[in-house]
């Protein structure tokens, strides 16, 4: 009877310990960490992508136990793909809930104003999607950093296009927003200096309905190859359109939106030969980084019911970086401000699965760059550069 | 043969743009309501008309019909919803709208998802000429716009329920005085603009793309073509519709992509100084 008794104990006072105990440790002061992207709107889809990378990441830290004993909070916001609404959010997020970090931000002109917003507060701000060079360059801000750059696009797209499309000429659209203009830009200067010619290169606003004249323009001009510099919803149309009327390209190539699974599904067998650029993708992954490339997708498709993608890895690797720097803090038992935030990702080095994550002086990361996929039978194969290849690459198209 | 290339895709791009329109423009001259959730209400057919094609795998035109039998519903709960709207009308059937198109947007970003959706039409289907190409999807915009506008049309001057619409567009009060039951020509009107919005839906999911925040950009194309066409003029709503096409897609060409939307404005403008009561009005410009 007493041993029956006691094991009756142990059995209700067990779990009691166990409780009283684990609430004791997340009884510390949980780490608040902001995240500001667009989750209606425009970008809406993209924001979802980053989200979810954020948000995988933060609960993969938790379930080990926090960072050194401190729960993560996530305070997710929305800037409905509005510049103004973001700046609004993050003074919330910095003034009210006194985040120690900030995350997110898809394109330029959403990530831009926070940035400046975070260097006034001190509190850093990992970026998952940024490429205008005048953020990290012309303006040093010690509290910026991001996870992408442009150049780690426009040499990959450069190199492929002169080495192997060898295009005699070359047109380009793109986006009138401050990273897409900066690309088109770059580009063009690149493949001017690489003996192309450019007779078309021209700007549109997000959410054009019709592409139909401009890509009239380009059979007029008798082009090559047509880059686009728009996103994934400008991509759909653009592509549809060019494919129900032919303008004698030989191959199609977008960095944005065209590397991705939904794309692939959307536009079906219309996919088929396009080119795109991604810095990762299930199966396409850093050199070393399979088998944890292997389990975020796995531990993903469990968690949120969907296929990850390039976008979803911005918003994991941004956040990765932020909460690495930060345990890195308390580790060493330091107080959790902007300079000793700043100074652990300064320093960090990482291996994941996007890149090796290492940040310059600029708060740009040293080693990220993409790779040049072409769809081929509904799959994206890897055709550049060499050393990453999966397939070759099938040129010329008559798109 | 460029310029008839250039023409054919500002006509299709036009006849877009009224079909968008249509519905709008028939509600709000009879009702007065400035249905802000116009453009949900189009989403809403476009998504309608895309998962039927995505599972049934048919051809994306015999969402039509369905999306035309479907979205009268959708519109008279529109009605029902705005029947218990107090003085001053105009401004509260804005404020109530604008927060339904809220409460839509943030209803098929659950149900739907934030991804983008295309009805693919299929490819190969196009009408050729020398040098000229008509795609499928522009060949149903221009039979489709002409079809509703004719229809519409039609039922407004030849029918004594379009007169009876036509007056309530024309002066409510007078037509109230006739004997005319206002309220049951509003409850019309919304039906009627219901099957235009069933019918604007399948072809928005073809021409452009759908997502959930996507219908403002449809709610501000029918304002601006009913600006242009003045209230309750069909005839004029494909006009205008053809005219802003036409203007963008030659401004597209000539000046470049980035021009597009400055004409577009340019346009505006100068015919809300030049002729404020519409494109088509007599003797009032």
């Amino acid at each position: 009877m007493n041993k029956c008794r006691r094991f009756l104990l142990i059995v209700f006072l067990l779990p009691v310990i166990l409780l009283t105990l684990t609430s004791v440790l997340w009884a510390a002061e949980p780490v608040k960490l902001g995240e500001i992207n667009p989750l209606s709107g425009y970008l809406a889809k993209h924001g979802w992508e980053i989200h979810q990378g954020i948000l995988y990441a933060v609960e993969e830290v938790n379930a080990r136990g926090g960072l050194a004993g401190h729960r993560v909070e996530l305070l997710s916001r929305d800037d409905r793909s509005s510049p103004e609404v973001a700046v609004n959010q993050a003074q919330e997020l910095l003034y009210r809930e006194k985040v120690v970090g900030l995350l997110g931000g898809y394109v330029d002109s959403l990530v831009g104003p926070i940035s400046q917003l975070a260097a006034r507060h001190r509190v850093p701000y990992v970026a998952s999607a940024s490429l205008q060079s005048a953020l990290t360059r012309q303006w040093r801000n010690p509290y910026f950093f991001r996870v992408s750059k442009l150049e780690g696009i426009v040499e990959p797209l450069c190199q492929f296009i002169s080495q192997t499309l060898k295009p005699q000429r070359v047109a380009i659209l793109y986006m009138a927003t401050p990273g897409s203009t900066e690309f088109a830009t770059e580009v063009a200067g690149r493949l001017r200096r690489a003996g192309a010619a450019l007779p078309l290169m021209e700007k549109f606003r997000p959410g054009a309905r019709d592409f139909s004249v401009f890509l009239l323009k380009v059979k007029e001009a008798k082009a090559d190859v047509l880059i686009s510099g728009g996103f994934f919803p400008d991509n759909l149309i653009l592509v549809r359109q060019m494919r129900e009327r032919p303008v004698g390209l030989k191959a199609f190539i977008a960095p944005w939106g065209v590397a991705y699974p939904s794309f692939i599904e959307e536009m079906g067998p219309a996919s088929e030969g396009l080119l795109g650029l991604c810095a990762w993708n299930p199966g396409v992954t850093m050199p070393g980084t399979e088998k944890e490339s292997q389990a975020f997708v796995q531990g993903f498709r469990h968690r949120f019911g969907v296929e990850p993608n390039t976008t979803t890895m911005h918003g994991y690797t941004s956040a990765r970086a932020l909460l690495a720097a930060l345990e890195k803090v308390l580790q060493k038992k330091e107080p959790l401000t902007g300079a000793t935030i700043c100074r652990e990702l300064a320093g960090l080095d990482l291996l994941l699965p996007m890149e090796r994550l290492k940040f310059d002086a600029y708060g740009d990361p040293m080693y990220y760059q993409q790779v040049v996929v072409q769809i081929q039978q509904r799959k994206m194969v890897v055709v550049y550069p060499p050393a990453r290849a999966t397939g070759r690459v099938q040129y010329p198209w008559d798109f | 043969m460029i310029f008839a290339q250039i023409l054919i895709s500002g006509f299709s791009l036009g006849s877009f743009y009224a079909l968008i329109a249509l519905g709008f423009s028939l509600i709000f001259g009879v009702t007065h309501a400035f249905n802000l959730a116009h453009g949900e209400l189009i989403l809403l057919s476009g998504y309608l008309a895309y998962y039927l094609w995505k599972f049934s795998g048919a051809s994306p035109y015999w969402a039509v019909p369905v999306c035309l039998v479907v979205m009268p519903g959708a519109a008279l709960l529109l009605n029902l919803l705005l029947r218990g709207v107090k003085a001053p009308f105009e401004l509260n059937s804005l404020v109530i709208t604008f927060g339904l198109a809220l409460f839509l947007q943030n209803l098929m970003l659950w149900g739907f998802s934030a991804d983008y959706r295309l009805i693919q039409p299929e490819m190969g289907r196009f009408l050729e000429a020398p040098g000229l190409r008509i795609t499928e999807t522009q060949v149903m915009l221009l039979l489709l716009s002409l079809a509703a506008t004719g229809l519409t049309h039609w039922t407004l001057h030849h029918t004594f329920l379009g007169k009876a619409l036509r007056a309530a567009i024309q002066d409510r009060r007078a037509a109230l005085l006739a004997g005319i039951n206002v309220r049951r020509m509003g409850l019309v009107a919304f039906g009627f603009g219901g099957m235009l919005i069933g019918v604007a839906g399948p072809l928005y999911a073809q021409t452009m793309y759908l997502y959930p925040a996507g219908g403002l950009e449809a709610t501000l194309t029918a304002v601006v073509i009913t600006i242009f066409a003045g209230v309750g003029r069909t005839r004029a709503i494909l006009a205008g519709g053809w005219l802003l096409g036409v203007a963008e897609s030659l401004a597209t060409f000539l000046l470049g992509a980035g021009w597009r939307e400055l004409v577009s404005a340019v346009l505006l403008i100068g015919l809300l100084i030049f002729r404020p009561h519409g494109i088509l009005a007599k003797g009032e410009g």
